[in-house]
C-alpha cells in the first residue's frame, strides 16, 4: 500500500477545502446581501458589479450562490455526521455484541434498506413541512443502514481474530481495547461512509429544493436553479446561460469533490487491503 | 442502495436452503417490506408534526380561526374516528383499491395515477432499454480492451455523467436540443388537440416528446449496467476457453461476442430489475424538468400543494413498484447466478 497521495484525493481535498472555506467566509465574499432585491435591477445583464447579473427580483445572483454554499456544505455534513453516528453506533453493537441484537439490528436494517429512497424522503419532505433540518434528519433516517452493515462486517471480522481476545485476556479495560484497536480499525471506514454521504446529501438537498420542498426563506444552490426554471421565458433568452447554469455546475463540482476524495481515500483505507484473512 | 440486499441476505443464511425454496426468504423480506410500507403511509403523516388538516384549514378560511373547517375536513377524512378504527378503513379500502379522493382535483386518486401511469411507464421503459443497450455494448467493448484508451475514456465518462443532477443534466439538454437546435418539442407527452391526426403521427408524435426525457433519464441509468457488464467481460478475459478458441483459431470477433460477452451477460437482467427503483427516482426530477405528465409529476404537485390523499396514494404506488422491482430481481438473481444455487 502506497503512502503517496492520489491526484483523485488531492483534487478532492481542494475542490472541498476551497468550499468550505467559501461557506466560512460567505458573508465577506459576496458583494451584495443575496437576499435584498434592491441590489440591481430585475434580470440585469452580468456585469461588473453583477458578476452573473440579477434575478427576476432584482438579487444578485453570484451573491446567492456565494451565501448558498453555506447551507449546502453544512446541511451535508450535518447529515453525514447523524448516519456516522447511527450507523457507526448500529454497526459496532451488531458487530460486538452479536446473537439476538445483531439479528435484530440487521433486520431493520435490511428493511430500511429495501425501502424507496427519494420517494419515501419526497413524502416525509412534504409531510414536515420546510424547515432547516427536514434534510438532515431524513437522510439520517434513511442513509445509515449501509455503513451500519459494512461496520457490522467489519467488526465481525475483527471479532473473530485473536488479538482482541488477547487483549482482553491480558486485562485490557473495553476503553482500552476500543480506543487501540477498534477506533484505528473502524475509524477509516467511518470517514469513508461520511464523505460518500455528504456527497449524497448535496444532491438530494439540492434535488428537494429544486423540487420546490425546502426552507423558501433559505438561499440554496437548489433554491437558485428552482426559481429559475419556473421562471416562465427562462429558455428563451440568454438568461439561462448565467442564471441555471452557474448553480447546476457549483452542485455538480461538490458533488464531484466529495466523489474525488471518497475514491482517493478508498485505496488507503479499504478494509480489503488491511485485513489479513 | 438496494444493490446489495441479495448478497447480504445470502451471505447471512447459516445453512444454505434446500432446492425449490430459495424464493422463501426473499418473500419473507418482501412481505415484510410491503407491510411496513403500508404501516409507513398510515402513521407517518398522523405522527410527525405539521398537521395536514391543519393546513388545509387555513386554505379552507383564510384569516379565519377555521375551528369549524378544522372539524369538517377531519370527519371528512375519517380522522375523527378512533386510530383503530382508522387504520381498519384504510387496509379494507386499499384492498378495495381506494385511495381516497384528492383535494385539489377533487376526484379519485386511483383515475389520477392510473392516468398518469402509463407515461410514467412508457418512459421509464425506454429508458431502461435504451441504457442496458448502449451500457451493454459499452460495456464489452471496455472490458475487452481493458487499460487501453478506449476503456479508460469511456469510464471516465459514465462515471462523471453520474455526478451531475438530473435536473441540471436535463436542464441543459433541454436547453440545447429543444431550445437552441430546436429539434424537439420543449414540454409534455403529446401535442394537444392533435386527436384528429392519424395513428402514425400521433405515435410520431408521442415518441417525438418522449426523446429528450428518456434519453437524460437513460444517461444516469447507463453507468451501472456498463460497469457490470464491464466487471464482468474483465473477469472472463483470462478464461480457458478463450485460449482454447484463440488455438483454434476463432476470430476475435466471435471470442468476444459469441463467447466471452454472452458468459458476462448473466447479471445484466438482475441489474435491470434494480434500475427500476432507480429510473423511478430519475423519473420524479426529469419529468418535472421537461413537465412530463406521469406518476413523477402527480407526486411532485401533490407534495407542493400539499393534497395528501394524493401523495400517499402515489408514494404507495411508486414505492410497490420499487420494491416488488427489487423483490423479482431477488428471485431473478437467484435463479440465473449458477453461484448462489445449493451446493
Amino acid at each position: 500500500m502506497s503512502e503517496r497521495s492520489s491526484p483523485l484525493l488531492v483534487a478532492g481535498a481542494v475542490i472541498i477545502g476551497t468550499l468550505g472555506l467559501i461557506a466560512v467566509f460567505a458573508d465577506v465574499l459576496a458583494p451584495f446581501d443575496p437576499q435584498d432585491p434592491r441590489a440591481g435591477l430585475p434580470l440585469e445583464q452580468p456585469s461588473a458589479s453583477h458578476l452573473l447579473g440579477t434575478n427576476d427580483s432584482g438579487q444578485d445572483i453570484f451573491s446567492q450562490l456565494i451565501a448558498g454554499t453555506r447551507p449546502s456544505m453544512l446541511i451535508a455534513v450535518e447529515a453525514a455526521a447523524v448516519v456516522v453516528l447511527i450507523g457507526g453506533l448500529v454497526g459496532m453493537l451488531a458487530g460486538l455484541v452479536g446473537g439476538w441484537l445483531d439479528t435484530v439490528l440487521m433486520r431493520v436494517a435490511d428493511i430500511f434498506m429495501a425501502l424507496p429512497g427519494l420517494p419515501l424522503i419526497l413524502l416525509v419532505a412534504a409531510l414536515l413541512g420546510p424547515g432547516p433540518y427536514t434534510v438532515v434528519i431524513v437522510l439520517g433516517l434513511f442513509g445509515w443502514p449501509r455503513l451500519a452493515r459494512i461496520l457490522r462486517s467489519q467488526a465481525l471480522s475483527l471479532r473473530s481474530r485473536g488479538f482482541l481476545v488477547a487483549a482482553g485476556g491480558f486485562g485490557a479495560s473495553p476503553i482500552y481495547i476500543l480506543r487501540r484497536h477498534l477506533v484505528p480499525a473502524l475509524g477509516p471506514l467511518l470517514v469513508t461512509g461520511f464523505v460518500g454521504v455528504a456527497g449524497i446529501a448535496i444532491l438530494i438537498q439540492a434535488g428537494l429544493a429544486f423540487l420546490g420542498l425546502s426552507d423558501p426563506t433559505q438561499v440554496s444552490w437548489g433554491s437558485v436553479l428552482n426559481r429559475a426554471l419556473v421562471y416562465p421565458g427562462l429558455y428563451f433568452s440568454p438568461l439561462w446561460t448565467w442564471w441555471v447554469l452557474p448553480a447546476g455546475f457549483a452542485i455538480t463540482i461538490a458533488v464531484l469533490g466529495f466523489t474525488f476524495l471518497g475514491v482517493g481515500l478508498e485505496p488507503r483505507f479499504n478494509p480489503r487491503t488491511r485485513v489479513s484473512r | 442502495m438496494t444493490a446489495t440486499l441479495t448478497g447480504d441476505v445470502l451471505e447471512d443464511q447459516q445453512a444454505r436452503p434446500r432446492t425449490g425454496r430459495r424464493w422463501l426468504r426473499p418473500l419473507g423480506s418482501y412481505t415484510l417490506t410491503v407491510f411496513v410500507l403500508l404501516n409507513l403511509n398510515f402513521f407517518l403523516p398522523r405522527t410527525l408534526p405539521g398537521n395536514p388538516i391543519e393546513i388545509l384549514a387555513a386554505q379552507a378560511s383564510p384569516g379565519q380561526g377555521g375551528e369549524e373547517a378544522r372539524a369538517a375536513l377531519e370527519a371528512y377524512y375519517g380522522l375523527d374516528l378512533p386510530l383503530l378504527q382508522q387504520y381498519v378503513n384504510y387496509l379494507t379500502g386499499l384492498l378495495r383499491g381506494d385511495l381516497g379522493q384528492s383535494v385539489t382535483e377533487n376526484r379519485p386518486v386511483r383515475d389520477l395515477i392510473f392516468e398518469r401511469l402509463p407515461w410514467t411507464l412508457l418512459l421509464i421503459g425506454t429508458a431502461i432499454g435504451l441504457a442496458s443497450l448502449v451500457g451493454v455494448v459499452a460495456g464489452i467493448h471496455s472490458g475487452w480492451r481493458r487499460g487501453k484508451n478506449m476503456d479508460r475514456g469511456l469510464l471516465t465518462l459514465f462515471l462523471s455523467l453520474r455526478t451531475i443532477p438530473e435536473f441540471f443534466l436535463g436542464s441543459m439538454v433541454l436547453f440545447v436540443f429543444a431550445v437552441k437546435l430546436d429539434w424537439f418539442p420543449l414540454a409534455g407527452s403529446r401535442t394537444p388537440f392533435l386527436s384528429d391526426a392519424g395513428l402514425f403521427e400521433q405515435i410520431v408524435d408521442i415518441l417525438h416528446h418522449l426523446a429528450l426525457p428518456a434519453l437524460v433519464l437513460a444517461i444516469g441509468l447507463t453507468a451501472g449496467q456498463y460497469l457490470f457488464m464491464r466487471a464482468g467481460m474483465v473477469s472472463e478475459l483470462g478464461a480457458g476457453y478463450l485460449l482454447l478458441g484463440r488455438a483454434k483459431g476463432l476470430t476475435e470477433r466471435r471470442l468476444k461476442y459469441r463467447y466471452a460477452a454472452r458468459n458476462a451477460m448473466l447479471p445484466v437482467v438482475t441489474v435491470i430489475a434494480l434500475e427500476l427503483g432507480m429510473a423511478v427516482t430519475g423519473s420524479i426530477f426529469i419529468e418535472r424538468v421537461f413537465a412530463y405528465p406521469g406518476l413523477g409529476q402527480l407526486l411532485n404537485g401533490a407534495a407542493n400543494l400539499r393534497d395528501y390523499p394524493l401523495l400517499q396514494g402515489s408514494f404507495l404506488v411508486f414505492a410497490l413498484f420499487v420494491v416488488t422491482a427489487n423483490f423479482l430481481a431477488d428471485l431473478l438473481y437467484a435463479r440465473l447466478d449458477p453461484r448462489t444455487a445449493p451446493a
